[in-house]
């Protein structure tokens, strides 16, 4: 009896997957665990292992096609057993299931704001669908439309992503373009940047300029997350933002001596890992700001879990440092280096990057010296961190140079006020600017 | 003008055809003394002798040859099956001889013949009593095939066919024998292959022929309770088909419906669905669909054979789809 093998759900907040890779081929023997793809998810690329066993008897599913949880994506049975049948069932069942894949992109809205999987949020029930997009999708990225509405959107100059279809599975028709067309949907020509072309602008030597075309990067599993999260979180939290400037003098000192100390241990001690600590602790002292907003009251974490964001070639992830608080140093050092190294490989499991009650984010390393983030959705804050440089202060009534750095609270106002934040850096300046108590 | 029946027509055109060139003859099984098994050809043996109504015994394969063998020594026969069904076993004469003999002789013989007879399900005939024949000969280059809905066309059409110089199926049907319609007195011929507009409509063309023009014609006064201003173009002639017409209707319609008597599978159907894409493509706003028999063997029982006809209500389903009214 043949198995139809199913894309399984390999994260909490999974809902769709793309085949990365396959490991087998048909006619390949498959034992129970062993790996037999890589899928890419909305976290990460994860490794499949199959639950079956047997001879992999057709792939129904393709390298880089994007699929829904349950797609059947390869069949197994015993040794060149006749599955023609359930591939054609297969195939009816895709095309029945037309109709229900034209509603993924609500169904995607729906999704909870518990990509951290935190605990309480986990159990919330979803939002409500959010306002389908003006035109529908096919999983290929092609908006369906009638041979004739294409015509006619063409001849009007519309793209078919500004029009809404009405026919079966979100079809664009006929109807629909005279309506764009009547409700005066702009032309492309019109909000398009498209570049000039060498006959109509040139210089002022009347040498055309060289012309480029606009390109469409396609939306990766991590983008479409960061989308649907961000966007959520701009909507849904009111974001407050403080400003507090650290004197850094003694953390430099101190890094410098712990480093030395480390060295032999092929350890390095950075900024970011002392932030860490020092912001995991100050969320000890005021648990309001370790905290996150539901409906039904705010949550207070108990434990100080901080992400920390990773920046990759097309997105970011962020890696978790699990009780941080208590955390050496020297441990968050080793564990952030390999959290960073494996971020970049895409080697991350989500549990490393799930969980996280509070995030900080440092851009000082491109010289930022302030900025401002957005708050993950399942967390009250998120600490912006910018460059340490040498500044002219004043103390006591001299102009000294010290090693300034600055900070930036981003934080849900919904859960916390200005004066909470506020007694908060004050913790986390006196835990940088002394930080002897980082190390007790 | 004479309100005549279907069958009256064709005995009308064929006297008219007798009458007009003494090589025009006519045999099949039961055309003479009995004036034929639906009085298709009532009197011709009376008025025109045994010589040029000549009753076969049942042997297809025979007397097809017979009229092909005539059709080459320069006379005009046709060939009357009682029902397209026997047609079955005369086969080979119509695929192999009629149709190829002029490309075989680089053209020092034609085959000027007419097989005519009933086609498609009439009542409760049971599977092998109820074929549609038309894909079969419509498959086939080196023929012409005609199907016929109403007793104008039936009279103007046969006449062609037998003047035609190639070998021309002609479709009727045994349901429609007694279909009555105004034929005028004057001799008129309609050419073989051009479509009729039959009713004229902007929102959605429906094809059909034969048997199914009655049908599409219900649905589409049906649809007009839908606001559905439906055109339905009676093809006439399946081989050649009138591209011309098809097209022009699509294109203004933007949307077709095919409803007619015959199996979906390869049929005519298939073969219009894939001109009207390939060549008004840009110009379709639905897929084209289409309403035929069921894809089963024609069951004999009277409540299963409905179900496999299709209804005019079936037909209207299939109109308000291409519409997206269903």
């Amino acid at each position: 009896m043949a198995i139809i093998v199913e894309l399984p759900r390999l994260t909490d907040t999974m809902e769709e997957g793309v085949i990365a890779q396959w490991h087998i081929a048909e006619g390949d023997k498959v034992k129970r665990g062993q790996v037999i793809a890589d899928i890419e998810t909305d976290k990460a690329t994860m490794e499949f292992e199959s639950f079956d066993a047997g001879y992999v008897l057709k792939l129904v599913a393709s390298e880089g096609d994007t699929l829904g949880l349950g797609a059947p994506i390869a069949v197994l049975g015993k040794k060149d057993e006749d599955v023609g049948d359930l591939l054609t069932a297969l195939a009816n069942r895709a095309a029945g299931g037309a109709e229900a894949e034209a509603q993924e992109p609500a169904k995607e809205d729906a999704a909870t704001s518990t990509e951290s999987a935190v605990p309480v949020e986990a159990e919330a029930t979803p939002a409500a669908p959010a306002e389908a997009p003006a035109a529908q999708t096919l999983d290929n990225g092609r908006i369906p439309a009638s041979p004739l509405a294409r015509r006619l959107a063409r001849e009007a100059g519309l793209e078919l992503s500004q029009i809404e279809g009405s026919g079966p599975h979100g079809r664009i028709i006929k109807a629909d373009v005279d309506r764009a067309v009547a409700e005066g949907v702009k032309p492309k020509s019109a909000d398009t940047p498209k570049v000039a072309t060498a006959s109509s602008e040139v210089d002022e030597h009347g040498r055309p300029y060289a012309t480029h075309e606009d390109t469409t990067v396609k939306l990766s599993q991590m983008r479409k997350t960061i989308v649907k999260r961000m966007g959520q979180s701009k909507r849904e939290a009111p974001h407050i933002y403080l400003t507090m400037p650290i004197r850094m003098d003694e953390a430099a000192a101190a890094r410098k001596q712990l480093n030395a100390a480390l060295a032999e241990q092929g350890v390095k001690v950075s900024f970011n890992d002392f932030i860490i600590k020092a912001a995991a602790k100050a969320l000890r002292v005021h648990p309001r700001v370790n905290a996150h907003y539901t409906p039904d009251g705010i949550i207070e974490y108990g434990n100080a879990h901080v992400g920390m964001a990773v920046a990759l070639d097309d997105g970011l992830v962020v890696p978790v440092v699990r009780y941080a608080d208590q955390k050496t140093l020297k441990a968050i050092a080793s564990e952030t280096r390999s959290l960073g190294t494996r971020a970049r490989d895409r080697k991350l499991a989500p549990a490393e990057m799930s969980g996280s009650t509070f995030t900080v984010t440092n851009l000082g390393m491109f010289g930022i010296e302030e900025f401002m983030a957005v708050v993950n959705p399942g967390e009250g804050g998120i600490l912006a961190v910018g460059a340490i440089k040498d500044e002219v202060v004043v103390e006591d009534g001299q102009m000294v140079i010290r090693k300034m750095m600055r900070v930036t609270l981003c934080s849900d106002h919904r859960v916390f006020d200005g004066a909470d934040n506020a007694k908060f850096l004050v913790t986390l300046k006196g835990l940088l600017e002394q930080p002897m108590g980082l190390f007790v | 003008m004479p309100n005549l029946q279907i069958r009256q027509a064709i005995r009308d055109a064929m006297a008219e055809e007798m009458a007009r060139d003494e090589n025009v003859f006519l045999l099949g099984e039961e055309v003479g003394h009995y004036n034929g098994a639906y009085k298709a050809s009532e009197g011709l043996l009376e008025r025109f002798g045994a010589k040029r109504v000549i009753d076969t015994p049942i042997v297809e394969t025979g007397f097809a040859g017979v009229g092909i063998g005539a059709a080459m020594c320069g006379l005009r026969p046709i060939v009357e099956f009682m029902t397209f069904n026997f047609s079955a076993v005369a086969f080979d004469q119509i695929l192999n001889n009629a149709s190829k003999i002029r490309h075989m002789t680089n053209g020092q013989f034609g085959v000027p013949i007419v097989f005519r007879g009933p086609n498609a399900a009439a009542h409760m005939l049971g599977s092998t009593h109820s074929q549609a024949f038309d894909p079969f000969y419509a498959h086939i280059p080196g023929l012409k095939v005609v199907a016929v809905a109403t007793p104008y066309d039936a009279k103007g059409l046969l006449k062609s066919a037998i003047r035609d110089d190639n070998p021309v199926v002609f479709l009727e049907s045994e349901l429609m024998y007694s279909v009555r319609g105004e034929v005028p007195e004057e001799e008129y011929v309609i050419p073989i292959g051009k479509a009729d507009i039959k009713r004229p409509g902007k929102d959605v063309t429906v094809l059909t022929w034969g048997q199914g023009v009655p049908t599409a014609l219900e649905a589409a006064e049906m649809a007009t309770r839908h606001d559905i201003d439906a055109e339905v173009i009676d093809l006439r002639t399946l081989r050649p088909l009138d591209n011309e017409c098809i097209l022009e209707s699509v294109k203004k319609t933007n949307r077709c419906a095919l409803i007619y008597h015959g199996w979906p599978y390869g049929g005519v159907g298939a073969e219009l669905i894939a001109r009207i894409q390939e060549l008004a493509f840009d110009h379709l706003d639905a897929p084209v669909l289409r309403e035929c028999y069921e894809d089963v063997p024609m069951p004999y029982a009277e409540n299963l054979e409905h179900l496999v006809i299709p209804s005019a209500e079936r037909g209207l389903a299939a109109i308000l789809k291409v519409c997206y009214k269903a």
